[in-house]
């Protein structure tokens, strides 16, 4: 029983690091870009959804779509003015987007206040199954990730912009000089990406503290997990939730959480050791 | 042209410090004004706890002016000079400096986290100058130049175990941030049941910043403790809250028992959430006494009906007030003759009467179990008969 609870517990758990990494892979996978705002980024989703959702009183559903589609127009902003400036240059790029962490954390705080902000769980009660527990938010987060998983690998592999992606990320001259216009392209990916830690954002904003230093605790985890799946694949970096999300909670469960996340560190890093690329490598020619 | 630029340096190096000069003459003639007793406050107006210390510095203005329309201190009148460490150990450092140095305070009332008081500390000592500290924490080997008005540990711990045991159950199951504070607390919990035939059914530490806390949940459920004795920080202990409420577990049968319960966290909980849980603290601001609804009335009157008041605000009150208590009877305004003339001093605060202990440079406060009714308000449900002596080295 405890393991088959731990067990569900894990489902959820990795459902919500693959959530809050598909940003990161979007990003850093495909653009080369390290944001170290990622996890700004998450919280100002988190934000946009307590606006609207506990304050304004929006539904949670369509607060959870205005949060994507807010924090993706905050992406484009800062792709345009920023990132645009610096491609190729891979240490101004670490300086600049922890540049925009900070200021994003610091005026979150002056203009909203460091408390924690009340955002009430929107599907809250809880079902039980042979005893085990699973609360309905957490089946939600599961459902919403696999939506937000195939809804990325359809825009990815079924639509023009997907196909003008991957050929801006394979080969950018050859892709230029076929009359793409790679910026625009540059500019909707680093959006996408950045709307979806926003809707991220949103989905943990009921369930975990929102406050403006609350980024911090995502952002370690979503890289490592996307340097643990392999850059650029989707696949890859839900296969690598589900074994971080899953050891975790296991070792959690049948040790404690301190050396769970210890013990899990250490295997990422021999994992990485031995297999620099992540689990999927993109095979080069 | 080289040249020019390091001529431009030189001239505006000059000016700069001809210009501070100025300033240290013009504040060194402020200080040969004598009618006056000058303290300094040092709370964060930004960082992480500005919230948290919004009220202490309302409470200490207040407390100030209280004074001041009552007479003053022996015919002089009490101002202060405010400075903002912005939650930040070092900048905490820096200005306590300046105000013992450059401003010249008679003492400093200040300081919320236990890092900006650790690092004041050294500070204050070298000065030979006296800080006093307005919030529960920790405990520590008290320094002899910083006058602690909190409740330490053993002022919350000593009521609040055995009457969770009595009334409540016998069975506890402990969970902490990893930091040594939470294990602490949770040892004292430890040794406490054991002197009064209590159980702890399980005991578990989480990182810093740690918020999934399903894995924790499940093993509480296997336990099955009567309390949750749960000291978790900040962001980590809403979580907790929350994951609670949603995998079903109920504070009719299992409810949580905190010191880090507080107004702020049952803001940020919702009233639903919160409802049914316990804290032990000195002060709650829904305390039924003339003194603190007068207290109340007046702080609303100052500052609009929104602003809170919590524990820490009423200490900090406290603080000014004790410290006006001391310098009315004595001439010598050096740290010593301050704490000496603290010895005995009974003060009539808003939680009621509290003594100095000259013994410790604590305060004998009253201990108070306080539980979260369903309108998101602290019920005081239990007091303790006596003042409780501070122990902060337990």
């Amino acid at each position: 029983m405890f393991i088959a609870s731990q067990l569900m517990n894990g489902l959820a758990s990795s459902a919500l690091l693959l959530l809050y990494s598909l940003g990161v892979v979007m990003i850093m996978g495909h653009m080369s870009v390290v944001n170290m705002a990622h996890g700004e980024c998450i919280m100002l989703g988190a934000y946009v959804c307590y606006y609207l959702y506990t304050v304004a009183g929006v539904p949670y559903l369509l607060s959870l779509m205005m949060s994507f589609f807010i924090t993706a127009l905050f992406g484009a902003a800062v792709e345009r003015l920023i990132i645009r400036k610096l491609y190729g240059k891979t240490a101004e790029t670490l300086l600049a987007t922890y540049a925009l962490s900070l200021i994003i954390k610091q005026l979150v705080n002056l203009v909203c206040g460091s408390e924690l902000k009340y955002v009430a769980v929107p599907f809250d009660g809880n079902i039980s199954v042979f005893g085990v527990t699973v609360p309905l938010y957490n089946i939600f987060i599961i459902v919403i990730t696999a939506m937000v998983l195939f809804a990325t690998w359809l825009i990815f592999y079924k639509t023009p912009f997907g196909m003008k992606m991957r050929a801006a990320t394979g080969n950018r001259s050859m892709t230029e000089c076929l009359g793409i216009n790679c910026r625009a392209v540059d500019t909707l990916t680093f959006a996408y990406g950045v709307g979806l830690a926003g809707f991220a954002g949103a989905v943990l904003a009921p369930i975990r503290g929102v406050s403006p230093f609350m980024g911090a605790s995502y952002v370690t985890d979503s890289f490592m997990n996307v340097c643990v799946g392999g850059l650029q694949s989707l696949p890859g970096t839900a296969l690598s939730s589900l074994l971080i999300g899953q050891s975790t909670s296991i070792l959690g469960g049948i040790w404690n959480e301190v050396n769970a996340k210890m013990l899990v560190f250490l295997i990422v890093v021999v994992m990485i050791r031995f297999r620099p690329d992540g689990l999927f490598k993109k095979e080069r020619r | 042209m080289k040249l020019d630029l390091r001529k431009k340096l030189m001239k505006t190096a000059a000016a700069a410090l001809s210009l501070t000069m100025a300033a240290s003459l013009i504040s060194g003639c402020d200080k040969s004004d004598n009618s006056d007793i000058k303290i300094g406050l040092l709370f964060s107006k930004t960082g992480a706890t500005a919230i948290t210390e919004e009220c202490m510095i309302n409470a200490a203005e207040m407390a100030v002016d209280e004074i001041n329309e009552a007479g003053g201190i022996n015919g002089k009148k009490l101002t202060y000079v405010f400075e903002d460490y912005a939650t930040d150990a070092a900048t905490a450092a820096e200005k306590i400096k300046k105000l013992i140095m450059q401003d010249e305070v008679t003492a400093v009332v200040g300081c919320y986290t236990s890092a900006s008081r650790i690092a004041c500390e050294p500070v204050v000592e070298e000065n030979n100058s006296l800080l006093i500290y307005p919030t529960f924490y920790e405990g520590e080997k008290p320094s002899e130049n910083v006058v602690y008005t909190g409740a330490v540990p053993n002022q919350q711990g000593d009521i609040f175990i055995p009457w969770l045991a009595e009334n409540v159950g016998k069975k506890f199951f402990l969970l902490g941030t990893d930091t040594v504070y939470a294990q602490l607390i949770n040892s004292q919990c430890r040794d406490a049941l054991a002197n009064i035939g209590g159980e702890v059914v399980g005991e578990e530490y989480v990182p810093n910043g740690h918020n999934d806390f399903s894995t924790i949940i499940t093993k509480i459920k296997d336990a099955d403790p009567d309390v949750l004795f749960v000291n978790l920080n900040g962001d980590s202990g809403v979580a907790f809250f929350k994951q609670y409420k949603q995998y079903g577990l109920d504070a009719n049968t299992m409810p949580v028992a905190s010191y880090l319960l507080d107004e702020s966290t049952v803001a940020a909980l919702g009233a639903e959430t919160a409802a049914g849980h316990y804290t032990s603290i000195n002060y709650v601001s829904t305390l039924d006494t003339e003194a603190n609804k007068s207290f109340l009335e007046r702080y609303h009157e100052k500052f609009g009906d929104d602003a809170e008041m919590t524990v820490v605000g009423e200490e900090t009150y406290a603080s000014v007030m004790l410290l006006a208590q001391a310098l009315k009877k004595t001439d010598d305004y050096s740290a010593e003759s301050i704490i000496k003339a603290m010895d005995g001093i009974s003060l009539d605060a808003p939680e009621g009467t509290i003594t100095f202990d000259a013994e410790t440079n604590h305060m004998y406060l009253r201990g108070r179990i306080a539980k979260v009714n369903s309108e998101g308000k602290f019920e005081v449900v239990y007091e303790s008969p006596e003042l409780i002596k501070p122990n902060p080295e337990a």
